[in-house]
Protein backbone atom coordinates (compact mmCIF):
# COMPACT_ATOMS: atom_id res chain seq x y z
CA UNK A 1 0.00 0.00 0.00
CA UNK A 2 2.65 2.10 0.84
CA UNK A 3 5.26 3.55 -1.18
CA UNK A 4 8.37 4.41 0.56
CA UNK A 5 9.99 7.47 -0.13
CA UNK A 6 13.75 6.42 -1.41
CA UNK A 7 12.12 3.64 -3.60
CA UNK A 8 9.37 5.80 -5.13
CA UNK A 9 8.84 5.60 -8.94
CA UNK A 10 10.18 8.20 -10.23
CA UNK A 11 10.95 10.18 -13.97
CA UNK A 12 15.17 10.21 -13.54
CA UNK A 13 15.30 13.81 -13.57
CA UNK A 14 16.57 15.73 -10.79
CA UNK A 15 14.61 16.69 -7.52
CA UNK A 16 13.92 20.20 -6.87
CA UNK A 17 15.37 19.03 -2.98
CA UNK A 18 16.56 16.58 -1.13
CA UNK A 19 16.98 16.52 2.16
CA UNK A 20 18.75 13.42 4.00
CA UNK A 21 18.87 11.79 6.94
CA UNK A 22 18.04 15.07 8.91
CA UNK A 23 18.16 14.30 12.38
CA UNK A 24 17.40 17.52 15.12
CA UNK A 25 17.64 17.38 18.54
CA UNK A 26 16.79 20.21 21.36
CA UNK A 27 18.13 19.41 24.55
CA UNK A 28 16.44 15.58 25.59
CA UNK A 29 13.50 16.24 22.78
CA UNK A 30 14.65 14.39 19.75
CA UNK A 31 12.79 16.52 17.52
CA UNK A 32 13.35 15.02 14.07
CA UNK A 33 15.15 11.30 13.53
CA UNK A 34 16.84 10.44 10.29
CA UNK A 35 14.42 12.01 7.60
CA UNK A 36 14.16 12.24 4.01
CA UNK A 37 12.43 13.23 1.69
CA UNK A 38 12.38 14.56 -1.89
CA UNK A 39 10.06 16.88 -3.92
CA UNK A 40 10.06 17.37 -7.64
CA UNK A 41 8.64 19.84 -10.37
CA UNK A 42 5.29 19.48 -10.35
CA UNK A 43 4.71 17.91 -6.64
CA UNK A 44 3.04 18.86 -4.19
CA UNK A 45 4.15 16.85 -0.74
CA UNK A 46 1.72 17.06 1.87
CA UNK A 47 3.63 17.11 5.02
CA UNK A 48 1.30 15.69 7.72
CA UNK A 49 1.55 14.91 11.66
CA UNK A 50 0.54 15.70 14.85
CA UNK A 51 0.86 18.48 17.05
CA UNK A 52 4.52 18.54 17.62
CA UNK A 53 5.40 15.44 15.27
CA UNK A 54 8.32 17.77 13.96
CA UNK A 55 6.63 19.21 10.60
CA UNK A 56 7.53 22.65 11.70
CA UNK A 57 11.29 21.66 12.97
CA UNK A 58 11.52 20.57 9.47
CA UNK A 59 10.32 23.36 7.43
CA UNK A 60 12.43 25.04 9.89
CA UNK A 61 15.84 23.22 8.80
CA UNK A 62 14.80 23.53 4.74
CA UNK A 63 13.76 27.48 5.54
CA UNK A 64 17.54 27.81 7.04
CA UNK A 65 15.84 29.14 10.85
CA UNK A 66 18.40 26.83 12.19
CA UNK A 67 20.70 23.53 11.09
CA UNK A 68 20.38 19.81 11.48
CA UNK A 69 22.40 18.06 14.11
CA UNK A 70 22.98 15.32 11.37
CA UNK A 71 21.93 14.72 8.01
CA UNK A 72 21.98 17.09 4.28
CA UNK A 73 19.60 19.18 2.48
CA UNK A 74 20.20 20.02 -1.48
CA UNK A 75 19.04 22.17 -3.65
CA UNK A 76 18.33 21.14 -7.22
CA UNK A 77 21.69 18.34 -6.72
CA UNK A 78 24.24 21.12 -4.55
CA UNK A 79 24.87 20.82 -1.09
CA UNK A 80 23.19 23.76 1.31
CA UNK A 81 24.17 24.83 3.98
CA UNK A 82 21.59 28.46 4.92
CA UNK A 83 22.66 30.07 7.62
CA UNK A 84 19.61 32.21 8.06
CA UNK A 85 16.24 32.21 6.18
CA UNK A 86 17.38 35.18 3.99
CA UNK A 87 19.70 32.88 2.52
CA UNK A 88 17.52 30.21 1.63
CA UNK A 89 15.37 32.68 0.23
CA UNK A 90 17.95 33.89 -1.92
CA UNK A 91 18.37 29.94 -2.81
CA UNK A 92 15.00 30.28 -3.86
CA UNK A 93 13.19 28.45 -0.83
CA UNK A 94 10.36 30.27 1.17
CA UNK A 95 8.40 29.95 3.56
CA UNK A 96 4.63 31.39 3.24
CA UNK A 97 2.37 31.62 6.38
CA UNK A 98 -0.76 33.03 7.72
CA UNK A 99 1.15 36.45 9.26
CA UNK A 100 4.19 36.43 6.18
CA UNK A 101 5.12 39.46 6.83
CA UNK A 102 4.26 42.20 4.28
CA UNK A 103 4.07 46.03 4.19
CA UNK A 104 0.37 46.22 4.94
CA UNK A 105 -0.13 50.29 4.59
CA UNK A 106 1.40 49.54 1.29
CA UNK A 107 -0.39 49.10 -1.99
CA UNK A 108 -0.88 45.37 -4.03
CA UNK A 109 1.76 46.45 -6.64
CA UNK A 110 3.54 47.96 -4.25
CA UNK A 111 4.24 44.86 -2.27
CA UNK A 112 4.57 42.76 -5.47
CA UNK A 113 7.51 44.60 -6.32
CA UNK A 114 9.20 45.57 -3.22
CA UNK A 115 12.60 45.33 -3.46
CA UNK A 116 12.67 44.87 -7.23
CA UNK A 117 11.37 48.10 -8.11
CA UNK A 118 10.76 49.32 -11.85
CA UNK A 119 12.22 52.58 -12.24
CA UNK A 120 13.46 55.22 -14.78
CA UNK A 121 16.39 56.68 -14.54
CA UNK A 122 16.59 60.01 -14.07
CA UNK A 123 20.68 61.35 -13.72
CA UNK A 124 21.00 58.43 -10.88
CA UNK A 125 17.63 58.97 -9.41
CA UNK A 126 15.64 56.25 -9.60
CA UNK A 127 12.23 56.89 -10.36
CA UNK A 128 9.76 54.92 -9.63
CA UNK A 129 7.16 53.52 -12.56
CA UNK A 130 3.88 52.68 -10.72
CA UNK A 131 1.48 52.19 -13.82
CA UNK A 132 4.26 49.35 -15.30
CA UNK A 133 4.19 47.87 -11.77
CA UNK A 134 0.42 47.77 -11.49
CA UNK A 135 -0.13 46.35 -15.04
CA UNK A 136 2.88 44.00 -14.63
CA UNK A 137 0.82 42.83 -10.97
CA UNK A 138 -2.53 43.05 -12.47
CA UNK A 139 -1.22 40.37 -15.28
CA UNK A 140 0.31 38.03 -13.11
CA UNK A 141 -2.62 37.91 -10.81
CA UNK A 142 -4.35 37.38 -13.79
CA UNK A 143 -2.55 34.32 -15.22
CA UNK A 144 -2.66 33.11 -11.70
CA UNK A 145 -6.20 33.30 -11.44
CA UNK A 146 -5.96 35.60 -7.81
CA UNK A 147 -9.00 38.11 -7.89
CA UNK A 148 -8.86 41.41 -6.14
CA UNK A 149 -10.87 44.27 -5.43
CA UNK A 150 -7.49 46.28 -7.04
CA UNK A 151 -3.68 46.49 -7.26
CA UNK A 152 -3.59 49.82 -5.95
CA UNK A 153 -5.35 48.35 -2.65
CA UNK A 154 -2.80 48.45 0.46
CA UNK A 155 -2.93 45.04 1.32
CA UNK A 156 -3.48 45.51 4.70
CA UNK A 157 -7.03 45.79 3.77
CA UNK A 158 -7.82 42.40 2.02
CA UNK A 159 -7.90 39.10 3.32
CA UNK A 160 -5.69 36.61 5.12
CA UNK A 161 -6.08 34.56 1.79
CA UNK A 162 -5.98 36.65 -0.88
CA UNK A 163 -2.88 38.21 1.31
CA UNK A 164 -0.95 34.68 0.95
CA UNK A 165 -2.19 34.61 -2.55
CA UNK A 166 -0.44 37.03 -3.34
CA UNK A 167 2.49 36.12 -1.47
CA UNK A 168 2.94 32.96 -3.27
CA UNK A 169 2.08 34.29 -6.33
CA UNK A 170 5.34 37.23 -6.14
CA UNK A 171 7.35 34.21 -5.15
CA UNK A 172 6.46 32.06 -8.20
CA UNK A 173 6.76 34.88 -10.26
CA UNK A 174 10.19 35.75 -9.25
CA UNK A 175 11.83 32.53 -9.83
CA UNK A 176 11.35 31.08 -6.44
CA UNK A 177 12.27 27.37 -6.35
CA UNK A 178 10.19 25.89 -3.55
CA UNK A 179 7.80 27.12 -1.70
CA UNK A 180 6.90 25.82 2.12
CA UNK A 181 3.55 26.23 3.02
CA UNK A 182 2.92 26.21 6.80
CA UNK A 183 -1.06 26.10 7.78
CA UNK A 184 -1.99 28.37 4.68
CA UNK A 185 -6.00 27.52 5.93
CA UNK A 186 -5.57 27.85 9.70
CA UNK A 187 -7.94 31.33 9.60
CA UNK A 188 -9.06 30.85 6.56
CA UNK A 189 -13.29 30.42 5.71
CA UNK A 190 -14.41 27.64 3.34
CA UNK A 191 -14.37 29.88 0.35
CA UNK A 192 -11.32 31.68 0.79
CA UNK A 193 -9.69 27.87 1.48
CA UNK A 194 -11.18 26.30 -1.66
CA UNK A 195 -9.58 29.48 -3.88
CA UNK A 196 -6.53 28.26 -1.70
CA UNK A 197 -6.13 25.22 -2.55
CA UNK A 198 -6.80 26.10 -6.46
CA UNK A 199 -3.82 28.09 -6.30
CA UNK A 200 -1.44 25.55 -4.67
CA UNK A 201 -2.58 23.38 -7.42
CA UNK A 202 -2.04 25.76 -10.48
CA UNK A 203 1.09 27.13 -8.96
CA UNK A 204 2.40 23.22 -8.61
CA UNK A 205 1.36 22.98 -12.17
CA UNK A 206 2.81 25.72 -13.66
CA UNK A 207 6.34 23.94 -12.26
CA UNK A 208 6.38 25.52 -8.54
CA UNK A 209 6.99 22.85 -6.07
CA UNK A 210 5.02 23.14 -3.05
CA UNK A 211 5.30 21.43 0.74
CA UNK A 212 2.36 22.21 2.46
CA UNK A 213 1.74 21.42 6.48
CA UNK A 214 -1.44 21.73 7.53
CA UNK A 215 -3.97 19.81 9.89
CA UNK A 216 -6.71 20.07 7.57
CA UNK A 217 -6.05 16.15 6.31
CA UNK A 218 -8.64 16.54 3.78
CA UNK A 219 -7.75 19.92 2.06
CA UNK A 220 -4.43 18.44 1.83
CA UNK A 221 -6.31 15.39 0.48
CA UNK A 222 -7.08 17.66 -2.19
CA UNK A 223 -4.07 19.18 -3.42
CA UNK A 224 -1.02 16.92 -2.71
CA UNK A 225 0.13 14.19 -5.21
CA UNK A 226 2.68 12.95 -2.28
CA UNK A 227 2.71 12.70 1.40
CA UNK A 228 5.33 12.55 3.86
CA UNK A 229 4.02 11.38 7.69
CA UNK A 230 6.03 12.46 10.78
CA UNK A 231 5.52 11.22 14.01
CA UNK A 232 7.21 11.64 17.12
CA UNK A 233 10.22 12.78 14.66
CA UNK A 234 10.33 10.11 12.75
CA UNK A 235 8.74 9.61 8.88
CA UNK A 236 6.06 6.73 9.38
CA UNK A 237 4.72 7.17 6.17
CA UNK A 238 5.55 8.46 2.30
CA UNK A 239 3.90 8.06 -0.51
CA UNK A 240 1.72 8.62 -3.03
CA UNK A 241 -1.64 9.95 -2.55
CA UNK A 242 -3.02 7.68 -5.35
CA UNK A 243 -1.85 4.16 -2.94
CA UNK A 244 -3.91 5.83 -0.07
CA UNK A 245 -7.20 6.96 1.67
CA UNK A 246 -7.97 9.65 3.95
CA UNK A 247 -8.72 7.06 6.74
CA UNK A 248 -5.08 5.67 6.19
CA UNK A 249 -3.60 8.70 6.10
CA UNK A 250 -5.63 9.37 9.32
CA UNK A 251 -4.55 6.21 11.27
CA UNK A 252 -0.34 6.44 10.14
CA UNK A 253 -0.68 10.13 12.01
CA UNK A 254 -2.55 9.03 14.81
CA UNK A 255 -0.35 5.87 14.75
CA UNK A 256 -3.34 3.45 14.86
CA UNK A 257 -1.32 1.25 11.78
CA UNK A 258 2.46 1.54 11.71
CA UNK A 259 4.49 0.56 8.73
CA UNK A 260 8.31 -0.70 9.28
CA UNK A 261 10.57 -1.94 6.07
CA UNK B 1 -20.44 59.67 -10.81
CA UNK B 2 -19.86 55.89 -9.93
CA UNK B 3 -19.92 54.25 -7.45
CA UNK B 4 -16.08 53.42 -7.77
CA UNK B 5 -15.43 57.13 -8.26
CA UNK B 6 -17.43 58.26 -5.66
CA UNK B 7 -15.00 55.93 -3.59
CA UNK B 8 -12.15 57.33 -4.85
CA UNK B 9 -13.14 61.25 -4.20
CA UNK B 10 -14.01 59.97 -0.31
CA UNK B 11 -10.68 58.06 -0.04
CA UNK B 12 -8.44 61.74 -1.52
CA UNK B 13 -10.34 63.50 0.72
CA UNK B 14 -9.94 61.23 3.49
CA UNK B 15 -6.32 61.64 2.82
CA UNK B 16 -5.76 65.11 2.37
CA UNK B 17 -7.77 65.58 5.23
CA UNK B 18 -5.88 68.16 6.48
CA UNK B 19 -5.63 70.70 4.01
CA UNK B 20 -9.63 70.59 4.25
CA UNK B 21 -9.05 71.67 7.78
CA UNK B 22 -6.46 74.07 6.97
CA UNK B 23 -9.03 75.71 4.17
CA UNK B 24 -12.08 75.50 6.41
CA UNK B 25 -9.82 77.39 9.35
CA UNK B 26 -8.96 80.08 7.43
CA UNK B 27 -12.13 80.44 5.62
CA UNK B 28 -14.02 80.57 9.29
CA UNK B 29 -10.63 83.05 10.72
CA UNK B 30 -10.92 85.34 7.78
CA UNK B 31 -14.98 86.09 7.80
CA UNK B 32 -14.80 85.82 11.65
CA UNK B 33 -11.58 87.85 12.61
CA UNK B 34 -11.40 91.36 11.93
CA UNK B 35 -8.43 91.76 10.20
CA UNK B 36 -7.15 88.63 9.08
CA UNK B 37 -8.24 88.61 5.50
CA UNK B 38 -5.65 90.38 4.23
CA UNK B 39 -2.48 89.69 2.34
CA UNK B 40 0.14 90.50 5.33
CA UNK B 41 -1.69 88.23 7.50
CA UNK B 42 -1.61 85.37 5.36
CA UNK B 43 2.14 85.98 4.50
CA UNK B 44 3.17 86.21 8.47
CA UNK B 45 1.25 82.29 8.61
CA UNK B 46 3.40 81.39 5.68
CA UNK B 47 6.86 82.91 7.11
CA UNK B 48 5.85 81.85 10.58
CA UNK B 49 5.77 78.22 9.40
CA UNK B 50 8.96 78.26 7.69
CA UNK B 51 10.88 76.65 10.99
CA UNK B 52 7.99 74.31 12.28
CA UNK B 53 7.51 73.40 8.78
CA UNK B 54 10.98 72.21 7.84
CA UNK B 55 12.02 70.61 11.21
CA UNK B 56 8.68 68.67 10.50
CA UNK B 57 9.89 67.39 7.48
CA UNK B 58 12.95 65.69 9.18
CA UNK B 59 10.23 64.65 11.87
CA UNK B 60 8.44 63.51 9.14
CA UNK B 61 10.61 61.12 7.69
CA UNK B 62 12.19 59.73 10.32
CA UNK B 63 8.56 58.97 11.89
CA UNK B 64 7.71 57.31 8.41
CA UNK B 65 10.65 55.24 9.09
CA UNK B 66 8.83 54.44 12.74
CA UNK B 67 11.58 55.86 14.53
CA UNK B 68 11.80 59.11 16.21
CA UNK B 69 13.93 62.34 16.28
CA UNK B 70 13.64 64.28 19.29
CA UNK B 71 17.21 66.30 19.17
CA UNK B 72 15.85 68.06 15.60
CA UNK B 73 15.24 71.07 18.02
CA UNK B 74 18.46 71.19 19.66
CA UNK B 75 20.16 70.14 16.16
CA UNK B 76 18.77 73.53 15.08
CA UNK B 77 19.55 75.50 18.20
CA UNK B 78 22.84 74.58 18.04
CA UNK B 79 23.03 75.49 13.59
CA UNK B 80 21.91 79.06 14.62
CA UNK B 81 24.73 79.68 17.25
CA UNK B 82 27.35 78.01 14.94
CA UNK B 83 25.91 80.02 12.19
CA UNK B 84 25.82 83.56 14.27
CA UNK B 85 29.19 82.47 15.87
CA UNK B 86 31.14 82.26 12.94
CA UNK B 87 29.14 84.59 10.90
CA UNK B 88 28.89 87.23 13.65
CA UNK B 89 30.65 90.63 12.72
CA UNK B 90 30.44 91.98 16.84
CA UNK B 91 32.92 90.98 19.38
CA UNK B 92 30.92 88.32 20.88
CA UNK B 93 31.17 86.15 17.90
CA UNK B 94 34.30 83.97 16.64
CA UNK B 95 36.16 87.05 14.83
CA UNK B 96 35.93 84.86 11.61
CA UNK B 97 33.21 86.68 9.66
CA UNK B 98 32.81 83.59 7.30
CA UNK B 99 30.05 84.30 4.64
CA UNK B 100 26.26 82.93 4.42
CA UNK B 101 27.57 80.09 1.17
CA UNK B 102 30.27 79.07 3.85
CA UNK B 103 28.40 78.64 7.15
CA UNK B 104 25.47 77.17 5.08
CA UNK B 105 27.82 74.17 3.98
CA UNK B 106 29.87 74.18 7.66
CA UNK B 107 26.29 73.47 9.45
CA UNK B 108 25.05 71.61 7.06
CA UNK B 109 27.77 69.01 7.45
CA UNK B 110 27.52 69.28 11.20
CA UNK B 111 24.01 68.15 10.75
CA UNK B 112 24.82 65.16 8.70
CA UNK B 113 27.54 64.34 11.16
CA UNK B 114 24.93 64.75 13.68
CA UNK B 115 22.88 62.08 12.33
CA UNK B 116 25.81 59.97 11.30
CA UNK B 117 25.84 60.08 15.09
CA UNK B 118 22.40 59.05 16.18
CA UNK B 119 22.35 56.61 13.68
CA UNK B 120 25.52 54.47 14.95
CA UNK B 121 23.71 54.55 17.93
CA UNK B 122 20.35 53.53 17.01
CA UNK B 123 21.42 51.12 14.18
CA UNK B 124 24.68 49.56 15.36
CA UNK B 125 24.36 49.69 18.70
CA UNK B 126 20.17 48.92 18.64
CA UNK B 127 19.12 51.52 20.90
CA UNK B 128 15.95 52.86 20.80
CA UNK B 129 15.62 56.05 18.44
CA UNK B 130 13.48 57.94 21.73
CA UNK B 131 16.24 57.44 24.04
CA UNK B 132 18.99 57.97 21.34
CA UNK B 133 17.39 61.28 20.06
CA UNK B 134 16.62 62.24 23.88
CA UNK B 135 20.43 62.54 24.99
CA UNK B 136 21.34 64.00 21.99
CA UNK B 137 18.38 66.96 22.70
CA UNK B 138 20.19 67.08 25.78
CA UNK B 139 23.81 67.43 24.30
CA UNK B 140 23.27 68.95 21.29
CA UNK B 141 21.86 72.40 22.64
CA UNK B 142 24.53 72.47 25.54
CA UNK B 143 27.09 72.39 23.04
CA UNK B 144 25.89 75.82 21.48
CA UNK B 145 25.37 77.03 24.79
CA UNK B 146 29.12 76.28 25.60
CA UNK B 147 30.25 77.42 22.35
CA UNK B 148 28.88 81.25 23.16
CA UNK B 149 29.34 80.69 26.68
CA UNK B 150 25.83 80.91 26.94
CA UNK B 151 25.72 84.62 25.48
CA UNK B 152 23.31 85.88 22.80
CA UNK B 153 25.18 86.65 19.59
CA UNK B 154 23.80 89.80 17.99
CA UNK B 155 24.81 90.52 14.40
CA UNK B 156 25.86 88.71 11.25
CA UNK B 157 26.47 88.73 8.22
CA UNK B 158 24.45 90.63 6.10
CA UNK B 159 24.28 87.99 3.07
CA UNK B 160 22.64 85.45 5.41
CA UNK B 161 20.46 88.70 7.03
CA UNK B 162 19.36 89.00 3.35
CA UNK B 163 18.12 85.55 3.16
CA UNK B 164 15.49 86.20 5.71
CA UNK B 165 14.82 89.93 4.31
CA UNK B 166 13.78 89.40 0.51
CA UNK B 167 11.11 89.10 -1.20
CA UNK B 168 10.38 87.88 -4.30
CA UNK B 169 7.31 89.68 -5.63
CA UNK B 170 4.83 90.08 -3.02
CA UNK B 171 6.55 86.29 -1.36
CA UNK B 172 9.03 86.02 1.00
CA UNK B 173 12.07 84.10 -0.26
CA UNK B 174 11.98 82.05 2.98
CA UNK B 175 8.73 80.89 1.94
CA UNK B 176 10.23 79.98 -1.37
CA UNK B 177 12.50 78.01 0.40
CA UNK B 178 10.15 76.40 2.23
CA UNK B 179 7.89 75.57 -0.68
CA UNK B 180 10.72 74.46 -2.77
CA UNK B 181 11.81 72.35 0.45
CA UNK B 182 8.35 70.47 0.01
CA UNK B 183 8.16 69.76 -3.35
CA UNK B 184 11.50 67.89 -3.30
CA UNK B 185 11.21 65.87 -0.57
CA UNK B 186 7.64 64.85 -1.50
CA UNK B 187 8.47 63.97 -5.19
CA UNK B 188 11.37 62.05 -3.09
CA UNK B 189 9.33 60.00 -0.83
CA UNK B 190 6.79 59.49 -3.17
CA UNK B 191 8.23 58.70 -6.60
CA UNK B 192 11.98 57.62 -5.64
CA UNK B 193 12.83 53.90 -4.90
CA UNK B 194 14.76 55.10 -1.69
CA UNK B 195 11.54 57.22 -0.71
CA UNK B 196 9.10 53.77 -0.71
CA UNK B 197 11.69 52.23 0.70
CA UNK B 198 11.79 54.40 3.80
CA UNK B 199 8.17 53.43 3.69
CA UNK B 200 8.42 49.93 3.78
CA UNK B 201 11.05 49.85 6.32
CA UNK B 202 8.69 52.21 8.45
CA UNK B 203 5.74 49.75 7.79
CA UNK B 204 7.07 46.28 8.06
CA UNK B 205 10.81 46.03 8.74
CA UNK B 206 10.93 41.95 8.21
CA UNK B 207 9.14 42.62 4.85
CA UNK B 208 11.46 45.02 3.66
CA UNK B 209 14.47 43.18 5.00
CA UNK B 210 13.17 40.08 3.50
CA UNK B 211 12.59 41.94 0.10
CA UNK B 212 16.50 43.01 0.23
CA UNK B 213 16.17 46.19 1.52
CA UNK B 214 18.82 47.14 3.43
CA UNK B 215 17.17 48.61 6.28
CA UNK B 216 20.27 49.21 7.99
CA UNK B 217 21.53 51.94 5.05
CA UNK B 218 17.99 53.53 4.86
CA UNK B 219 17.81 53.99 8.62
CA UNK B 220 21.34 55.53 8.42
CA UNK B 221 20.30 57.87 5.86
CA UNK B 222 17.18 59.07 7.53
CA UNK B 223 18.87 60.48 10.53
CA UNK B 224 21.50 62.18 8.45
CA UNK B 225 18.68 63.98 5.71
CA UNK B 226 17.22 64.55 9.54
CA UNK B 227 20.21 66.57 11.04
CA UNK B 228 20.54 68.27 7.58
CA UNK B 229 17.28 69.76 7.48
CA UNK B 230 17.12 70.54 10.73
CA UNK B 231 20.77 72.29 10.56
CA UNK B 232 19.11 74.22 7.46
CA UNK B 233 16.17 75.40 9.61
CA UNK B 234 18.74 76.28 12.41
CA UNK B 235 20.46 78.29 9.49
CA UNK B 236 17.37 80.08 8.24
CA UNK B 237 16.38 80.54 11.90
CA UNK B 238 19.42 82.38 12.41
CA UNK B 239 19.56 84.62 9.46
CA UNK B 240 15.36 85.72 10.88
CA UNK B 241 16.92 86.75 14.50
CA UNK B 242 20.05 87.91 12.93
CA UNK B 243 22.60 86.02 15.35
CA UNK B 244 21.50 83.99 17.85
CA UNK B 245 20.14 83.32 21.70
CA UNK B 246 20.51 80.89 24.19
CA UNK B 247 17.06 79.77 24.39
CA UNK B 248 16.53 79.89 20.29
CA UNK B 249 13.51 77.75 19.10
CA UNK B 250 12.44 76.31 22.55
CA UNK B 251 9.61 73.91 22.32
CA UNK B 252 9.43 74.05 18.53
CA UNK B 253 10.73 70.06 18.49
CA UNK B 254 6.63 69.52 20.43
CA UNK B 255 5.48 71.94 17.42
CA UNK B 256 7.14 70.24 14.64
CA UNK B 257 5.96 66.75 15.80
CA UNK B 258 2.49 68.40 16.59
CA UNK B 259 2.41 69.16 12.52
CA UNK B 260 3.67 66.05 11.86
CA UNK B 261 0.58 64.11 13.22
CA UNK B 262 -2.01 66.69 12.87
CA UNK B 263 -0.79 66.18 9.03
CA UNK B 264 -2.00 62.10 8.99
CA UNK B 265 1.43 61.02 9.50
CA UNK B 266 1.12 57.75 11.75
CA UNK B 267 3.44 57.29 14.39
CA UNK B 268 3.03 53.37 13.53
CA UNK B 269 5.28 54.03 10.45
CA UNK B 270 4.95 53.69 6.71
CA UNK B 271 1.75 56.09 6.42
CA UNK B 272 1.43 59.42 6.07
CA UNK B 273 2.61 62.65 3.02
CA UNK B 274 4.11 65.56 3.33
CA UNK B 275 1.60 67.32 2.00
CA UNK B 276 -0.61 66.80 4.67
CA UNK B 277 2.64 67.70 7.28
CA UNK B 278 2.66 71.12 5.16
CA UNK B 279 -1.15 71.78 6.23
CA UNK B 280 -0.49 70.86 9.74
CA UNK B 281 2.74 73.13 10.27
CA UNK B 282 -0.05 76.27 8.52
CA UNK B 283 -2.34 74.84 10.41
CA UNK B 284 -0.48 75.68 13.86
CA UNK B 285 0.79 78.99 12.37
CA UNK B 286 -2.70 80.18 11.72
CA UNK B 287 -3.56 79.58 15.36
CA UNK B 288 -0.98 81.11 16.68
CA UNK B 289 -1.13 83.96 14.40
CA UNK B 290 -5.38 84.55 15.69
CA UNK B 291 -4.16 84.56 19.13
CA UNK B 292 -1.75 87.38 18.71
CA UNK B 293 -4.82 89.46 16.64
CA UNK B 294 -7.45 88.73 18.88
CA UNK B 295 -5.50 89.48 22.19
CA UNK B 296 -6.23 86.01 23.20
CA UNK B 297 -4.04 85.11 26.56
CA UNK B 298 -0.84 83.66 24.66
CA UNK B 299 -0.63 80.69 27.40
CA UNK B 300 -3.89 79.28 25.60
CA UNK B 301 -1.74 78.56 22.22
CA UNK B 302 -0.62 75.22 23.96
CA UNK B 303 -4.21 74.24 25.04
CA UNK B 304 -5.29 74.26 21.36
CA UNK B 305 -2.19 72.82 20.32
CA UNK B 306 -2.95 69.75 22.37
CA UNK B 307 -6.48 69.90 21.55
CA UNK B 308 -5.50 70.06 18.02
CA UNK B 309 -3.39 66.90 18.15
CA UNK B 310 -6.00 65.08 20.21
CA UNK B 311 -8.47 65.85 17.47
CA UNK B 312 -6.06 64.82 14.62
CA UNK B 313 -5.40 61.32 16.11
CA UNK B 314 -9.26 60.85 16.88
CA UNK B 315 -10.06 61.39 12.91
CA UNK B 316 -7.13 59.37 12.51
CA UNK B 317 -8.98 56.29 14.24
CA UNK B 318 -11.77 57.54 12.30
CA UNK B 319 -10.24 57.51 8.80
CA UNK B 320 -8.61 54.07 9.86
CA UNK B 321 -12.36 52.94 10.43
CA UNK B 322 -13.42 53.66 7.24
CA UNK B 323 -11.15 53.11 4.98
CA UNK B 324 -11.26 49.59 4.23
CA UNK B 325 -14.79 50.25 3.03
CA UNK B 326 -13.08 52.06 0.11
CA UNK B 327 -11.53 49.35 -1.82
Amino acid sequence: MIILINGASQSNNQPILTVKNISKRFGNVQALKDVSLEIYKGDVIGLLGDNGAGKSTLIKIIAGNFPADEGEVFLEGKKVNFNSPSEARAAGIETVYQNSPVCINATVYENFYIGRELVNNFLGIKLVRNKEMQNGTMEVLKNLEISLPSVKAEIGLLSGGQRQAIILGRFFHWGGKIALLDEPFAALGVAESRKGLKLIRDISQKGLPIILITHNIEYAFQVMNKFVILRHGEVVGAGEKKDVSVEDIVSLITGAIEIKE
Amino acid sequence: MTIIQKKETLKWILDNIAWFILLAMLTIFSFTVKGFAQWPIYRNILYHSVFVGILAIAEAICILSKEMDLSVESVLALSAVVTAYLAGIGLDASGLHLNGPTTLIIVLIMGAIIGLFNSYFIVRMKINSFIVTLAGYLIFRAIGLIITKGHGVVNISKDIVAVARTNIGPIPLMVIILLVIYVIFSLFLSKTQFGRFIYFVGDNREASYNAGIKTDRVLTIVFIMSGVLSALAGWLLAARTNGSSPSLGQGILFEAMAAVVIGGVSLQGGVGKLSGVFAGAVILSSISTVINIVNINPYYMNIIRGAMIIIAVLLDAIIRKIRPKLI
